[in-house]
C-alpha cells in the first residue's frame, strides 16, 4: 500500500505543481457549468439531466487530455526507467497513476455541486436522482481514465495517445446512441441493441442518470476499467521483454 | 554480489549482448569500458532489471533479476545512461520520492538527503525544479537518488558524463569512499578515467567481453611488455580478448 501511496502522491503533486490540474479543472468546470446554465435559463427546470447529458462527451475530452501524458511522457523522456527500476510492482504504479487522475475527476465533480445547491435553493430537485447521476459520472470517469492511461502507454507521442483515447471513449459512448443503435439494428436485427447492452458506456451511464443504481452497470464499469488497467500494466511490463 | 551467467540479449534479430559471463564481489570497483553500441548500457539495464536477458541468468545480491526483480531493485542503486529525471519536480521532492519509493521512513529520508547533499554538493539547488538544473547538477542529483537507500550494489552508466574536471576528481574520491562493502560497476568511454577509479577492468566489444582483469595485473602486464595500458586494451579488443581475460 505504501508503494501505491508514493506513486499517487507523486502524480497528484506533479499535476497540481505544474498547474496542469488547475487548467483542466477550471476549463472543464467553465464548459460544463456554462452549458448547463444556458439550458437552465432556456427551460427553467429544476433538473440536472442536461448537465449529466453534456458531461459524458466532456468527460471523454477532458480525461483523454488529462491522461495523455501519463505514460507517453515517461516513454519519451525515459523516466519510465525510473519507474521500472524502483522496488514497486507494476500494478502499484498503474493504480497510483489511475487513482491520482480519478481524484482529479472527483475534485471536478465536487466542483459542480454549487449547481445542486443553487437548484435546492430554488425549489426541490430530485436529490436521489442527482446522487445516482453523480455515481454514474464517477464510474464513467474511472472508465475513461483507464482508457486514457492505456492509450498513453501505446505511444510516446502525447497527441497520438490523445487521439487514440478520444476515439476509444467516443466509440464506447456512441455505441449506445439511439440513432446508431437503430442504424445497426436496421443492418442486422439485434446488432445495435446487443452492442448497446454489452459495449456501450452510454447505456450503463444512462441507467444511473435515470436514477437506477444498477449492480450490473456498476460491475460493467468496474470490470471494463479493470480490463483497461490490466492491459496498461501488460503493455508497460512488456517493455522489459 | 553480481553474477552474470551466459547472458544474451536480443532486440529483434540484433544480438546486443552475446553469452556474457562475469562475477563481481563486494569491495570491487569495476570499470566497464567499450565503444558506443558495444552493449554496455544494455548489460547495465539488464542488471538493473529494466530489461530481461533473452537467455542466461543474472543474480544480484543473491536474487535472480527475472524471478525476484523487486528484491534486486531494493538492493541496487542505478544511474541510467541518460539520467532522465522528473523535470517538473523540485530536487528535494524528487529525492524524497525516491527515498519513499525505496521504503525509507520520512526521518531517514531527510537524514540521507542532508548527508548526500553535503557529499555531492546539492544544497544550493534543493529548492529548484530539476529542469532548471545544469547537466552537472542533474548528474549529481541522479547519483544522490541512486544512493538514497545506501544500496550494496551500485550500477552507474557514464556517471562522469556532464561533470566538470573538478567534479570528476570529487566523484572519483567519493566512489573510492563508497567502495567498502559494495560492488560497484560503472561504465565509461575513457580508459584514463576508469584506470583512476576502478580496481578491475571489463571491456566489451560487439556484445562480448574481450577483457576482464584486475587493473593492477594489467598494469604489471603492460610494464613487462613495455606497452601502455591503452595499447594493451586496444590489443585485447582487436584480438577479441584472446589470452587477456581473468
Amino acid at each position: 500500500m505504501r508503494g501505491l501511496w508514493v506513486v499517487f502522491a507523486r502524480e497528484i503533486g506533479d499535476a497540481f505543481d505544474s498547474a496542469v490540474a488547475f487548467v483542466y479543472l477550471i476549463g472543464a468546470l467553465v464548459l460544463s457549468c456554462g452549458l448547463f446554465m444556458n439550458e437552465f435559463f432556456l427551460t427553467a427546470r429544476l433538473d440536472m439531466a442536461p448537465f449529466f447529458r453534456a458531461l459524458a462527451p466532456i468527460a471523454g475530452l477532458l480525461l483523454s487530455a488529462l491522461t495523455m501524458r501519463s505514460w507517453a511522457e515517461d516513454l519519451k523522456t525515459r523516466t519510465i526507467e525510473i519507474w521500472m527500476t524502483l522496488p514497486l510492482c507494476i500494478w502499484q504504479v498503474v493504480l497510483g497513476k489511475f487513482l491520482a487522475a480519478l481524484s482529479l475527476w472527483a475534485v471536478f465533480l465536487v466542483g459542480t455541486t454549487p449547481i445542486v445547491i443553487m437548484l435546492s435553493s430554488l425549489g426541490s430537485p430530485d436529490l436521489g436522482l442527482i446522487a445516482s447521476s453523480y455515481a454514474g459520472a464517477f464510474l464513467l470517469g474511472g472508465l475513461f481514465i483507464s482508457v486514457g492511461l492505456f492509450a498513453s502507454a501505446l505511444s510516446q507521442d502525447q497527441v497520438v495517445a490523445f487521439v487514440i483515447s478520444l476515439t476509444l471513449c467516443t466509440l464506447l459512448y456512441a455505441s449506445g446512441h439511439a440513432k446508431l443503435v437503430a442504424i445497426l439494428d436496421g443492418q442486422m436485427d439485434g446488432l445495435g441493441r446487443g452492442l448497446q447492452a454489452h459495449a456501450s458506456a452510454l447505456f450503463h451511464y444512462q441507467n444511473f442518470t435515470a436514477g437506477l443504481v444498477s449492480l450490473a452497470s456498476t460491475i460493467w464499469f468496474v470490470g471494463l476499467t479493470a480490463v483497461f488497467l490490466g492491459l496498461n500494466g501488460h503493455l508497460v511490463s512488456r517493455l522489459r521483454a | 554480489m553480481i553474477r552474470v551467467d551466459q547472458v544474451t540479449r536480443r532486440f529483434g534479430t540484433l544480438e546486443a549482448v552475446r553469452g556474457v559471463s562475469f562475477e563481481i564481489g563486494a569491495g570491487e570497483v569495476v570499470g566497464f569500458l567499450g565503444p558506443n553500441g558495444a552493449g554496455k548500457s544494455t548489460l547495465l539495464k539488464m542488471l538493473s532489471t529494466f530489461l530481461l536477458p533473452s537467455t542466461g541468468s543474472i543474480e544480484v545480491a543473491g536474487y535472480d533479476t527475472r524471478r525476484d526483480s523487486i528484491e534486486v531493485r531494493r538492493r541496487i542503486g542505478y544511474l541510467p545512461e541518460h539520467n532522465a529525471l522528473f523535470d517538473n519536480m523540485r530536487v528535494r521532492a524528487f529525492l524524497r520520492f525516491m527515498g519513499a519509493a525505496r521504503g525509507l521512513e520520512d526521518q531517514a529520508i531527510e537524514q540521507r538527503i542532508e548527508e548526500l547533499c553535503e557529499r555531492v554538493q546539492l544544497e544550493t539547488v534543493l529548492g529548484k525544479r530539476l529542469v532548471e538544473c545544469s547537466k552537472g547538477y542533474r548528474q549529481r542529483i541522479g547519483l544522490a537518488a541512486a544512493l538514497i537507500h545506501d544500496p550494496p550494489v551500485l550500477l552507474l552508466d557514464e556517471p562522469t558524463h556532464g561533470l566538470d574536471p573538478l567534479q570528476v576528481v570529487a566523484f572519483r574520491k567519493f566512489l573510492a569512499e563508497l567502495r567498502e562493502g559494495r560492488a560497484i560497476l560503472f561504465s565509461s568511454h575513457i580508459l584514463a578515467e576508469v584506470a583512476q577509479i576502478a580496481t578491475r577492468l571489463l571491456v566489451i566489444q560487439d556484445g562480448q567481453i574481450c577483457l576482464d582483469a584486475p587493473l593492477a595485473e594489467l598494469n604489471a602486464r603492460a610494464g613487462e611488455s613495455g606497452q601502455t595500458l591503452e595499447q594493451l586494451v586496444i590489443q585485447a579488443v582487436s584480438t577479441g580478448g584472446a589470452g587477456a581475460s581473468q
